[in-house]
């Protein structure tokens, strides 16, 4: 049978290769979507509007696995369609380090979940080296990024208010919606100890566009939306670029090689059907790997040949290096005065409706730590759910005291949440592990992560800021986040589930992977479309820029094709 | 929040209405194109299974004497009182019955639980936990929830601490407690989330949201309350 043919082979369809593959089809290019998992029907999977009592075990899953630890990542409702571990694709860890890996094996990848917080990086982020003097520069400024993401937030829309603030970039906003109760006493609390909170900015609409209507404010963004009021790859991206005639959907295809020829081009990628368990061939012009940060980085270090004995593109040895997450760490608190609130719908658009960006970005020469964070807060009326009331419950022991004191206290906690710069270092990496492959024969991904005193005082940093914030509005700690308990001060590496930087851009191709438009410096027709081209990982959620990236370098690749270069 | 303002309670309507009315009303505002409701509304039409709602439900695993007693613990972990009824009339037994039906480990916890509460209680009071009286059964709980904060207060081996005050409950070793213990926190946290996870609980919290709205509101009433009793009510 004949290997079938296209323009260009997307490797995954997340933010990144969804992004890619619209643009590419809306400019008549045909293109080829690889996606390791099955496609998404909203209609019939997402869970939006249902109640737990809606399910027999409300929640719990057969035979209540949430109880035993062994339900869904994030939760029944959660439509993250994917895990920390997957049957039969297993990653290791070198000995004494931990890194956890989220995946979601399906079109839309984690956009289907994700939080949609979508911050810009600014011209600060951009350029660290020449700052502070720590970590790498990126090869573009913010001015070459601000127009890609002026377009992708006018498309997948983005909430907020313009406010002027150096490290927190004004973009195309859609109207936020108004702070809630806790939210206010948080920012008055921020306002004694000059900490700004602003109108939070997430991937939702509060106007309708391109046929998308306005959010409803029923708060289930997590459970994938009906109504498509924010925004999924799988929604947004993927299901509109197949309607243009140009995008085949190859969907259980787990990518495992991106093969060369004579030349050193990229020919095609060689895909396991996980149906048919036997592998295939896609023939492109162009290759484009969009397959999440550390897929993309397993992938070219699979991709081996004469020319490239180390991986393709990985004459600089940099494919897998410098691995980052974000530096994470959470308090938890009581607010009294929120005792017996009058009640209202604190569901709103599915996030904090205030945030605080990075304000202390031109004190660094005070601080002990270089780089910053941003807080995010929770709290709130949230419908009712398994384990919401443990500590009451143990508190009062049972009976009428019991009741008493859930209607008291319901909706006073609050949480308070750092998400921190981390700067890329030497032991934090991935490699293929010399001795596992997966169900596929794939060889598997090995991680090694250090945090550096960096990131450790960033967190204490954190941490004596949120006490502060909660203590300010008359609330009490109640003790640190779940994700920061187990390495006792600091999220695990891997599970804010911002992983970047496995296959950098930079201006030179002894120091980086890719080029300033993400294409690789080795293989003119190999391009890059996720996470894996950050050079650095400012405190800012990674997706926006992966779509503004994505959009920047299907543009320059479309006219290189246009042009015959490709 | 009334439906002047947009508001839909979802709670009084069936999930195919629900999501119709949703849709509809979006429409209707004028904000673009609706979702093909007949479609929206099919999502709603799949229940998983059987739903553990008093009445709509047959026990599947514990025996009768299992089930009443609790249904007993039921009551009395989650009573009826001025803001709703009890853990028994939200499903408890059944949500309970359920997951056990379906998991050996936790029909074990909750088989062998009854059964040392049975056990407990026969010593104490000569009768089985669900036959005994009121106030019986509430000494019994109160030794257990007495040992819970033990352990909370002093988390130090189990095996050798001394419960002295549990004597006086009949209680006669920490081995002994820690089992009752274990089986009470168990129940307790499976009866609690059962009461507020159903749409008596819901009612009972006065949860609001599930629903849909034009715009978003956060009535001023609320944060006049809420900034009067706090550091900033002079703000």
């Amino acid at each position: 049978m004949a290997d079938s043919s296209y323009d260009v082979v997307v490797v995954g369809a997340g933010a990144g290769g969804g992004t890619m593959a619209r643009v590419l089809a809306e400019k008549g290019v045909k293109v080829a979507l690889l996606e390791a998992g099955p496609t998404i029907d909203p209609q019939k999977e997402f869970k939006t509007h249902k109640w737990p009592h809606d399910y027999g075990h409300r929640g719990a899953e057969r035979g209540g696995k949430a109880y035993f630890g062994t339900g869904s990542a994030f939760g029944f409702f959660t439509t993250a369609s994917g895990g920390w571990q997957l049957d039969g694709e297993p990653y290791t860890s070198a000995p004494g380090t931990r890194f956890d890996w989220f995946r979601s094996r399906v079109v839309g990848g984690r956009t289907n979940h994700y939080g949609r917080m979508s911050f810009r990086f600014s011209d600060i982020d951009l350029k660290p080296y020449s700052r502070d003097g720590i970590g790498w520069d990126w090869p573009i400024s913010y001015e070459d990024i601000a127009p890609w993401y002026d377009r992708a937030e006018e498309y997948i829309g983005v909430t907020g208010t313009v406010e002027g603030i150096r490290s927190a970039p004004d973009g195309k906003f859609h109207e936020p919606p108004r702070p809630k109760v806790h939210e206010l006493l948080i920012r008055e609390a921020g306002k004694q100890l000059g900490v700004p909170f602003i109108a939070n900015r997430r991937a939702v609409i509060t106007r309708s566009i391109n046929g998308r209507q306005a959010c409803h404010y029923c708060g289930q963004c997590g459970r994938g939306c009906l109504t498509e009021s924010n925004y999924s790859a799988s929604q947004v991206d993927v299901f509109p670029a197949m309607k243009t005639g140009n995008v085949t959907l190859l969907t259980e295809a787990m990518a495992r090689e991106v093969e060369v020829d004579a030349n050193g081009l990229a020919r095609g990628v060689v895909y396991i059907d996980k149906h048919a368990r036997a592998e295939k061939r896609v023939l492109g012009r162009a290759v484009v790997l969009s397959a999440s940060s550390c897929e993309t980085a397993r992938l070219m270090l699979n991709s081996r040949s004469k020319p490239f004995p180390d991986g393709i593109a990985n004459g600089s040895g940099l494919v897998g290096r410098y691995l980052m997450d974000t530096v994470g760490f959470s308090l938890r608190g009581t607010l009294p005065a929120l005792e017996n609130l009058p009640r209202y719908d604190t569901d709103g658009f599915g996030g904090a409706h205030l945030y605080a960006p990075w304000w202390l970005w031109d004190e660094h020469a005070k601080l002990d730590f270089p780089r910053g964070y941003h807080i995010e807060l929770g709290g709130g009326f949230g419908m009712p759910g398994l384990g919401g009331f443990g500590r009451q419950a143990r508190t009062a022991g049972y009976g009428k005291e019991l009741k008493r004191m859930i209607r008291e206290q319901y909706g006073c906690s609050i949480g308070l949440a750092g998400r921190g710069e981390m700067i890329p270092n030497n032991q934090s990496y991935m490699d293929l592990d010399p001795d596992v492959v997966d169900r596929w024969g794939i060889p598997v991904p090995r991680f090694h992560f250090s945090f550096s005193d960096y990131e450790w005082k960033q967190a204490r940093h954190m941490e004596r800021t949120f006490r502060d914030l909660i203590e300010a509005a008359g609330g009490k700690v109640l003790g640190i986040g779940n994700a920061a308990r187990e390495s006792e001060g600091i999220a695990v590496p891997g599970s804010i589930i911002h992983e970047v930087g496995t296959a950098r851009m930079g201006s030179s191709p002894r120091s980086s992977v890719l080029n300033e438009y993400c294409q690789a410096h080795e293989v003119r027709n190999l391009f890059v479309a996720d996470g894996s081209t950050f050079v650095s990982n400012p405190d800012k959620n990674p997706t926006l820029t992966i779509n503004a990236l994505s959009w920047r370098t299907a543009e320059y690749l479309a006219e290189e094709l246009r042009k015959g270069n490709v | 929040m009334s439906s002047a303002n947009g508001f839909i309670s979802v709670d009084t309507l069936s999930r195919r209405d629900a999501v119709r009315r949703i849709a509809m009303a979006l429409t209707a505002a004028g904000l673009g194109h609706g979702i093909d409701p007949a479609s929206a509304a099919q999502v709603h039409e799949e229940i998983e299974g059987e739903r553990t709602l008093r009445g709509e439900y047959t026990v599947k695993y514990f025996n009768e004497h299992e089930f009443r007693t609790l249904e007993r613990l039921s009551e009395l972990i989650v009573p009826a009182d001025e803001g709703g009824p009890s853990g028994r009339d939200a499903g408890a037994p059944e949500f309970i019955d359920l997951l056990s039906s379906q998991n050996s480990e936790l029909s074990g916890i909750f088989s062998g639980g009854i059964l040392w509460l049975d056990n407990a209680s026969e010593e104490r009071h000569g009768s089985r936990f669900a036959e005994a009286s009121e106030q019986d059964q509430t000494a019994l709980l109160d030794a257990l929830v007495e040992a819970e904060r033990h352990e909370t207060a002093d988390d130090t081996n189990w095996d050798t601490r001394e419960y002295r005050r549990f004597e006086v409950f009949g209680v006669k070793s920490a081995s002994d407690a820690r089992r009752g213990v274990n089986f009470f926190v168990w129940a307790r946290r499976m009866v609690v989330d059962a009461y507020y996870t159903s749409p008596q609980g819901i009612k009972d919290l006065g949860f609001l949201g599930n629903a849909s709205h034009t715009e978003y509101d956060v009535p001023q009433e609320a944060i006049d309350y809420a900034f009067d009793r706090s550091p900033f009510r002079d703000a």
